[in-house]
């Protein structure tokens, strides 16, 4: 693949009007994709071409496959507010606390939520996927673009003060937390972080033994890009990683983001039995390239979100409804190229085994019986 | 916790089709309802001498398999009759008390197999709303009290033992009754396959566990890697018995670890594990023509050049119907890798499977993968090695469950003759620790879903959806070909009755029926 420039988000449309401005977040991310080349170039041997490429400027002239193989997904409720033991219930209150001005949301799969209750009851449930990283960007490039989605999406009552502290952008403003939702706050939850774990999956890797570690955990621990206890970052490491075993070259579609893939609402009834279809409205990215979206009833419903049931249960978080969001990236591989780089070794030395001495390291729930 | 420190099982207590399995040729179902309480206990603790345990049916099971070993042959003179007990949650809250019913640590089990949980499982709605109004057995307001499952290797046998369980002119006024019963048997012109042709239950859990000082309930041929996750033999990875009964520990999700055993709202609850059971007709004409039709069309395309209904059936399932996994026989079927007990469940989805001492050729699903279709049914219901969309492949233990179905119906001799109007299905049953987790997780998040447990569309034999269009992507037959999309206009397999039950340990049934 290859590209001229990187568009926003979902192609979101807000450097419509401002071309110098639109080049500017393409020169953005492609530095986001530099420095990641750069950073597993310094990790292979002299000579070794990474698999992961920048598809501005550089590309890649090998056909890409099609399909679904580059398309990566996974559930959009926090994996750590899961039962870990069978028939336990999901910690929904923990997963969504009372939101405070200051203070990140702690949902941690690229997916955020907003809950708006009145009079006891839910009114509306509003999801992100929009990386802090490109707020940050027009906080520093485009304070009045910033001004006008947070006034279009939050609350016309947003002034640019509410969003400024110290002249700089505060993602974890009042209208992004207490008040509201503009952007995902999580630490984790950002394009910079989606490209770097991209790239450091696609080299090969071995433990001590030299031994090739393929299975999700270890790999990401060996690794050591993302959180081996959330449901995206193993998926998304050991799909990428599995491409590069087969000599792929490996990259990220434009435009970069992670998106919410869909709302599986097939489970979900109102008290009269019926579906509550167009509930779920898509607020932002054009359509398969979903930024926002808000769970609420068309106006004149009789019922409120806290009416509806999911397998027979009453909604009472947002969560409830996340747990049924299905996310994705989607990345771009080339058809094999015999690029394969061999493995190199895990970063830094404090790599936990999940195996003991004895066991290849890797082969955690593969099979039994092998050298 | 090491291997040695497995637990102790609790042989005497849980119930012969939990862990071990009855395994039988000919079963037969009987839903029971209970009218007068007093009546209804007294009819249980008639059935408790004739329950079938966890050590009758493994110790019998031990030695059929060791005279079959012996004699190259069934044994001819082997035979025995089980029988299990499971209770809906109306019945245990009238036999215990709704309150302690409703203790019982499964959301889906409390709930019960009526219109809400149906409707999340994603059946068929049709005019009601209700997926089950039509159901033969169970659904909305009509979940049996209790469910009866007789096993035997002969039909006179069975005859007798169902004669012997039913509640009938013997028994009092008030005494309960069947509801709904039905044989299901495995079929004829091909044992061990179900209806569409596919031999079925190739892979189950290895469940970790003793049943004496030194006997491990699962055998192991595997050697011990000293890891989180063991195997019993290849393929089969060791899973802790508290994902299937109560009271045990269970298998981390993060890496395969024992965790403590939950604690227990009763203690009587221990060694219980909870039953699923579907009644699911399978259209096998409806399914055949379409193999038919739509590997006509695929034929004609570059990356599809010859590919025969049997084929496109085979890519939907991920095995021939031998049961050879196509990731190890990709262009062909292979009888003798079918055959292979061991060597046929020895299959990985995102690594290659290594070259092992079985003769049969390795899997490629690493360096040339997809070979098998990431949405075919043996992926959807168990990733094995991959990671999901809800995490580390240590994971997918946590949502295996231990099917114990068997088919219902006449086979369909000519399935190209169009249907003969005769219902003919799965007797679909599985146990597990949690039905929400487990049962229920693997339709919904994973059959039903394009997502789950990685992209690549619906599971097309089970898999359900709202408008009943499923679809597909298929890897391509030659290798740098584009792969196609296969598109099911309806579904073959639809649920026509079932509902979610407990079966408790010998002595909570000693207990309730008091």
């Amino acid at each position: 693949m290859k590209l001229n420039t990187f568009d926003a988000p979902g192609r979101n449309g807000d450097f419509a009007a401002r071309p110098a401005l639109a080049q500017q977040w393409s020169d953005l991310m492609s530095g986001y994709f530099d420095e990641a080349v750069d950073r597993i170039a310094r990790q292979l041997p002299a000579g070794a071409r990474p698999q992961f490429y920048n598809p501005v400027g550089h590309g890649s002239t090998a056909p890409d496959v099609g399909g679904a193989a580059g398309v990566i997904t996974w559930n959009g409720f926090p994996r750590r507010f899961l039962a870990t033991g069978p028939g336990q219930p999901p910690r929904y209150a923990q997963a969504e606390p009372t939101p405070k001005s200051g203070q990140a949301r702690p949902q941690d799969e690229y997916l955020e939520w907003f809950v708006t209750r009145k009079g006891g009851k839910i009114r509306s449930v509003t999801f992100t996927c929009e990386g802090w990283d490109y707020y940050d960007f027009l906080g520093d490039n485009a304070p009045d673009l910033l001004l006008g989605l947070y006034q279009r999406f939050v609350s016309p009552a947003v002034v640019l003060g509410d969003l400024m502290r110290n002249g700089r952008y505060d993602r974890l403003n009042r209208w992004n937390t207490r008040d509201g939702l503009m952007h995902l706050t999580e630490r984790a939850n950002n394009l910079g972080a989606e490209v770097t774990l991209a790239a450091d999956a696609t080299l090969r890797r071995r433990d001590a033994a030299g031994v090739e570690v393929t299975s999700a955990v270890p790999l990401t621990r060996c690794a050591q890009f993302g959180d081996p206890a959330r449901n995206s970052d193993p998926a998304i490491g050991a799909a990428v990683n599995a491409l590069a075993r087969q000599g792929r070259m490996i990259t990220l579609a434009d435009p970069v983001g992670l998106y919410i893939d869909r709302l599986d609402d097939s489970g979900f009834r109102l008290p009269d039995g019926s579906r509550p279809t167009g509930w779920f409205k898509q607020e932002r990215g054009v359509p398969g390239l979903m930024l926002r979206a808000r769970f609420e009833p068309p106006a004149g419903s009789a019922f409120t979100v806290s009416d509806v049931r999911i397998g027979g249960v009453p909604i009472r978080f947002g969560g409830q409804i996340a747990q049924h969001v299905t996310m994705k990236l989607t990345g771009v591989a080339s058809v094999a190229t015999s690029a394969a780089a061999a493995p190199v070794p895990c970063v830094g030395a404090a790599i936990q085994p999940l195996v003991a001495p004895l066991a290849p390291a890797g082969s955690m729930p593969t099979r039994g019986g092998n050298p | 916790m090491t291997s040695g420190r497995e637990p102790l099982l609790a042989v005497d207590e849980i119930q012969g089709n939990v862990l071990v399995g009855f395994n039988k040729d000919h079963q037969h179902l009987l839903a029971v309802n209970l009218r007068d309480l007093a009546a209804g206990r007294r009819w249980l603790a008639r059935l408790l001498p004739s329950v079938s345990t966890m050590r009758q049916v493994f110790e019998f099971n031990q030695s059929f398999s060791a005279e079959r070993r012996r004699l190259a042959a069934d044994p001819p003179d082997m035979a025995a009759t089980w029988l299990n007990i499971a209770l809906s949650h109306g019945a245990i809250a009238r036999l215990a008390s709704p309150a302690e019913a409703d203790r019982l640590p499964d959301r889906s089990f409390v709930a019960g197999l009526g219109a809400d949980r149906a409707v999340f499982l994603g059946d068929p709605s049709g005019p009601t709303g209700d997926p089950t109004s039509a159901w033969v057995v169970g659904g909305t307001g009509r979940a049996p009290d209790v469910f009866l499952i007789v096993a035997a290797d002969r039909p006179a046998d069975l005859e007798a033992a169902v004669a012997a369980v039913r509640p009938g002119p013997g028994d009092e006024p008030g005494a309960p009754v069947v509801v709904w019963e039905e044989r299901g048997a495995t079929l004829s012109n091909r044992p061990g396959h179900e209806h569409f042709g596919w031999k079925d239950g190739v892979s189950q859990p290895g469940v970790r566990g003793r049943v004496g000082r030194n006997r491990f309930l699962t055998p192991r041929t595997a050697p011990s890697t000293g890891g989180a996750v063991e195997f019993a033999e290849p393929g089969r990875p060791l899973i802790w018995p508290g994902n299937f009964v109560l009271g045990y520990p269970y298998t981390s999700p993060d890496d395969g670890s024992p965790q403590p055993a939950p604690r227990l709202a009763r203690a009587w609850f221990r060694n219980g594990s909870f039953l699923v059971f579907r009644r699911l007709n399978q259209n096998v004409a409806a399914f055949t023509a379409f193999l038919h039709e739509q590997a006509g069309h695929l034929a004609r395309t570059t990356g599809f050049a010859g590919l025969t209904a049997e084929h496109l059936g085979s890519l939907l399932v991920g095995r021939w119907p031998s049961g050879a996994p196509i990731s190890r026989s990709p262009a062909t079927d292979n009888p003798a890798l079918g055959a292979d007990r061991v060597a046929s469940n020895d299959v990985l989805f995102g690594v290659d499977t290594p070259v092992t001492p079985d003769g049969f050729p390795p899997g490629l699903e690493g360096a040339l993968g997809p070979i098998c279709p990431r949405a075919a049914h043996i992926v959807k219901v168990n990733p094995r090695d991959l990671a999901t969309n809800v995490g580390p492949d240590a994971n997918t233990l946590t949502h295996r469950i231990l099917r114990r179905g068997i088919p219902f119906g006449p086979p369909l001799l000519d399935p190209l003759g169009g249907d003969d109007g005769v219902e003919r299905g799965l007797h679909f049953l599985c146990y597990q620790a949690s039905i929400e987790d487990q049962f229920e997780f693997l339709q919904q998040n994973w059959a039903n879903s394009t997502g789950g447990p990685v992209a690549g569309g619906h599971d097309l034999l089970i898999g359900q959806t709202d408008d009943r269009r499923r679809s597909i992507e298929l890897p391509s037959l030659v290798a740098g070909q584009q792969g196609g999309t296969v598109t099911a206009p309806t579904q073959w397999v639809t649920p026509t009755g079932g509902g979610y039950f407990f079966a408790p340990s010998l002595s909570a049934l000693r207990r309730l029926s008091t």
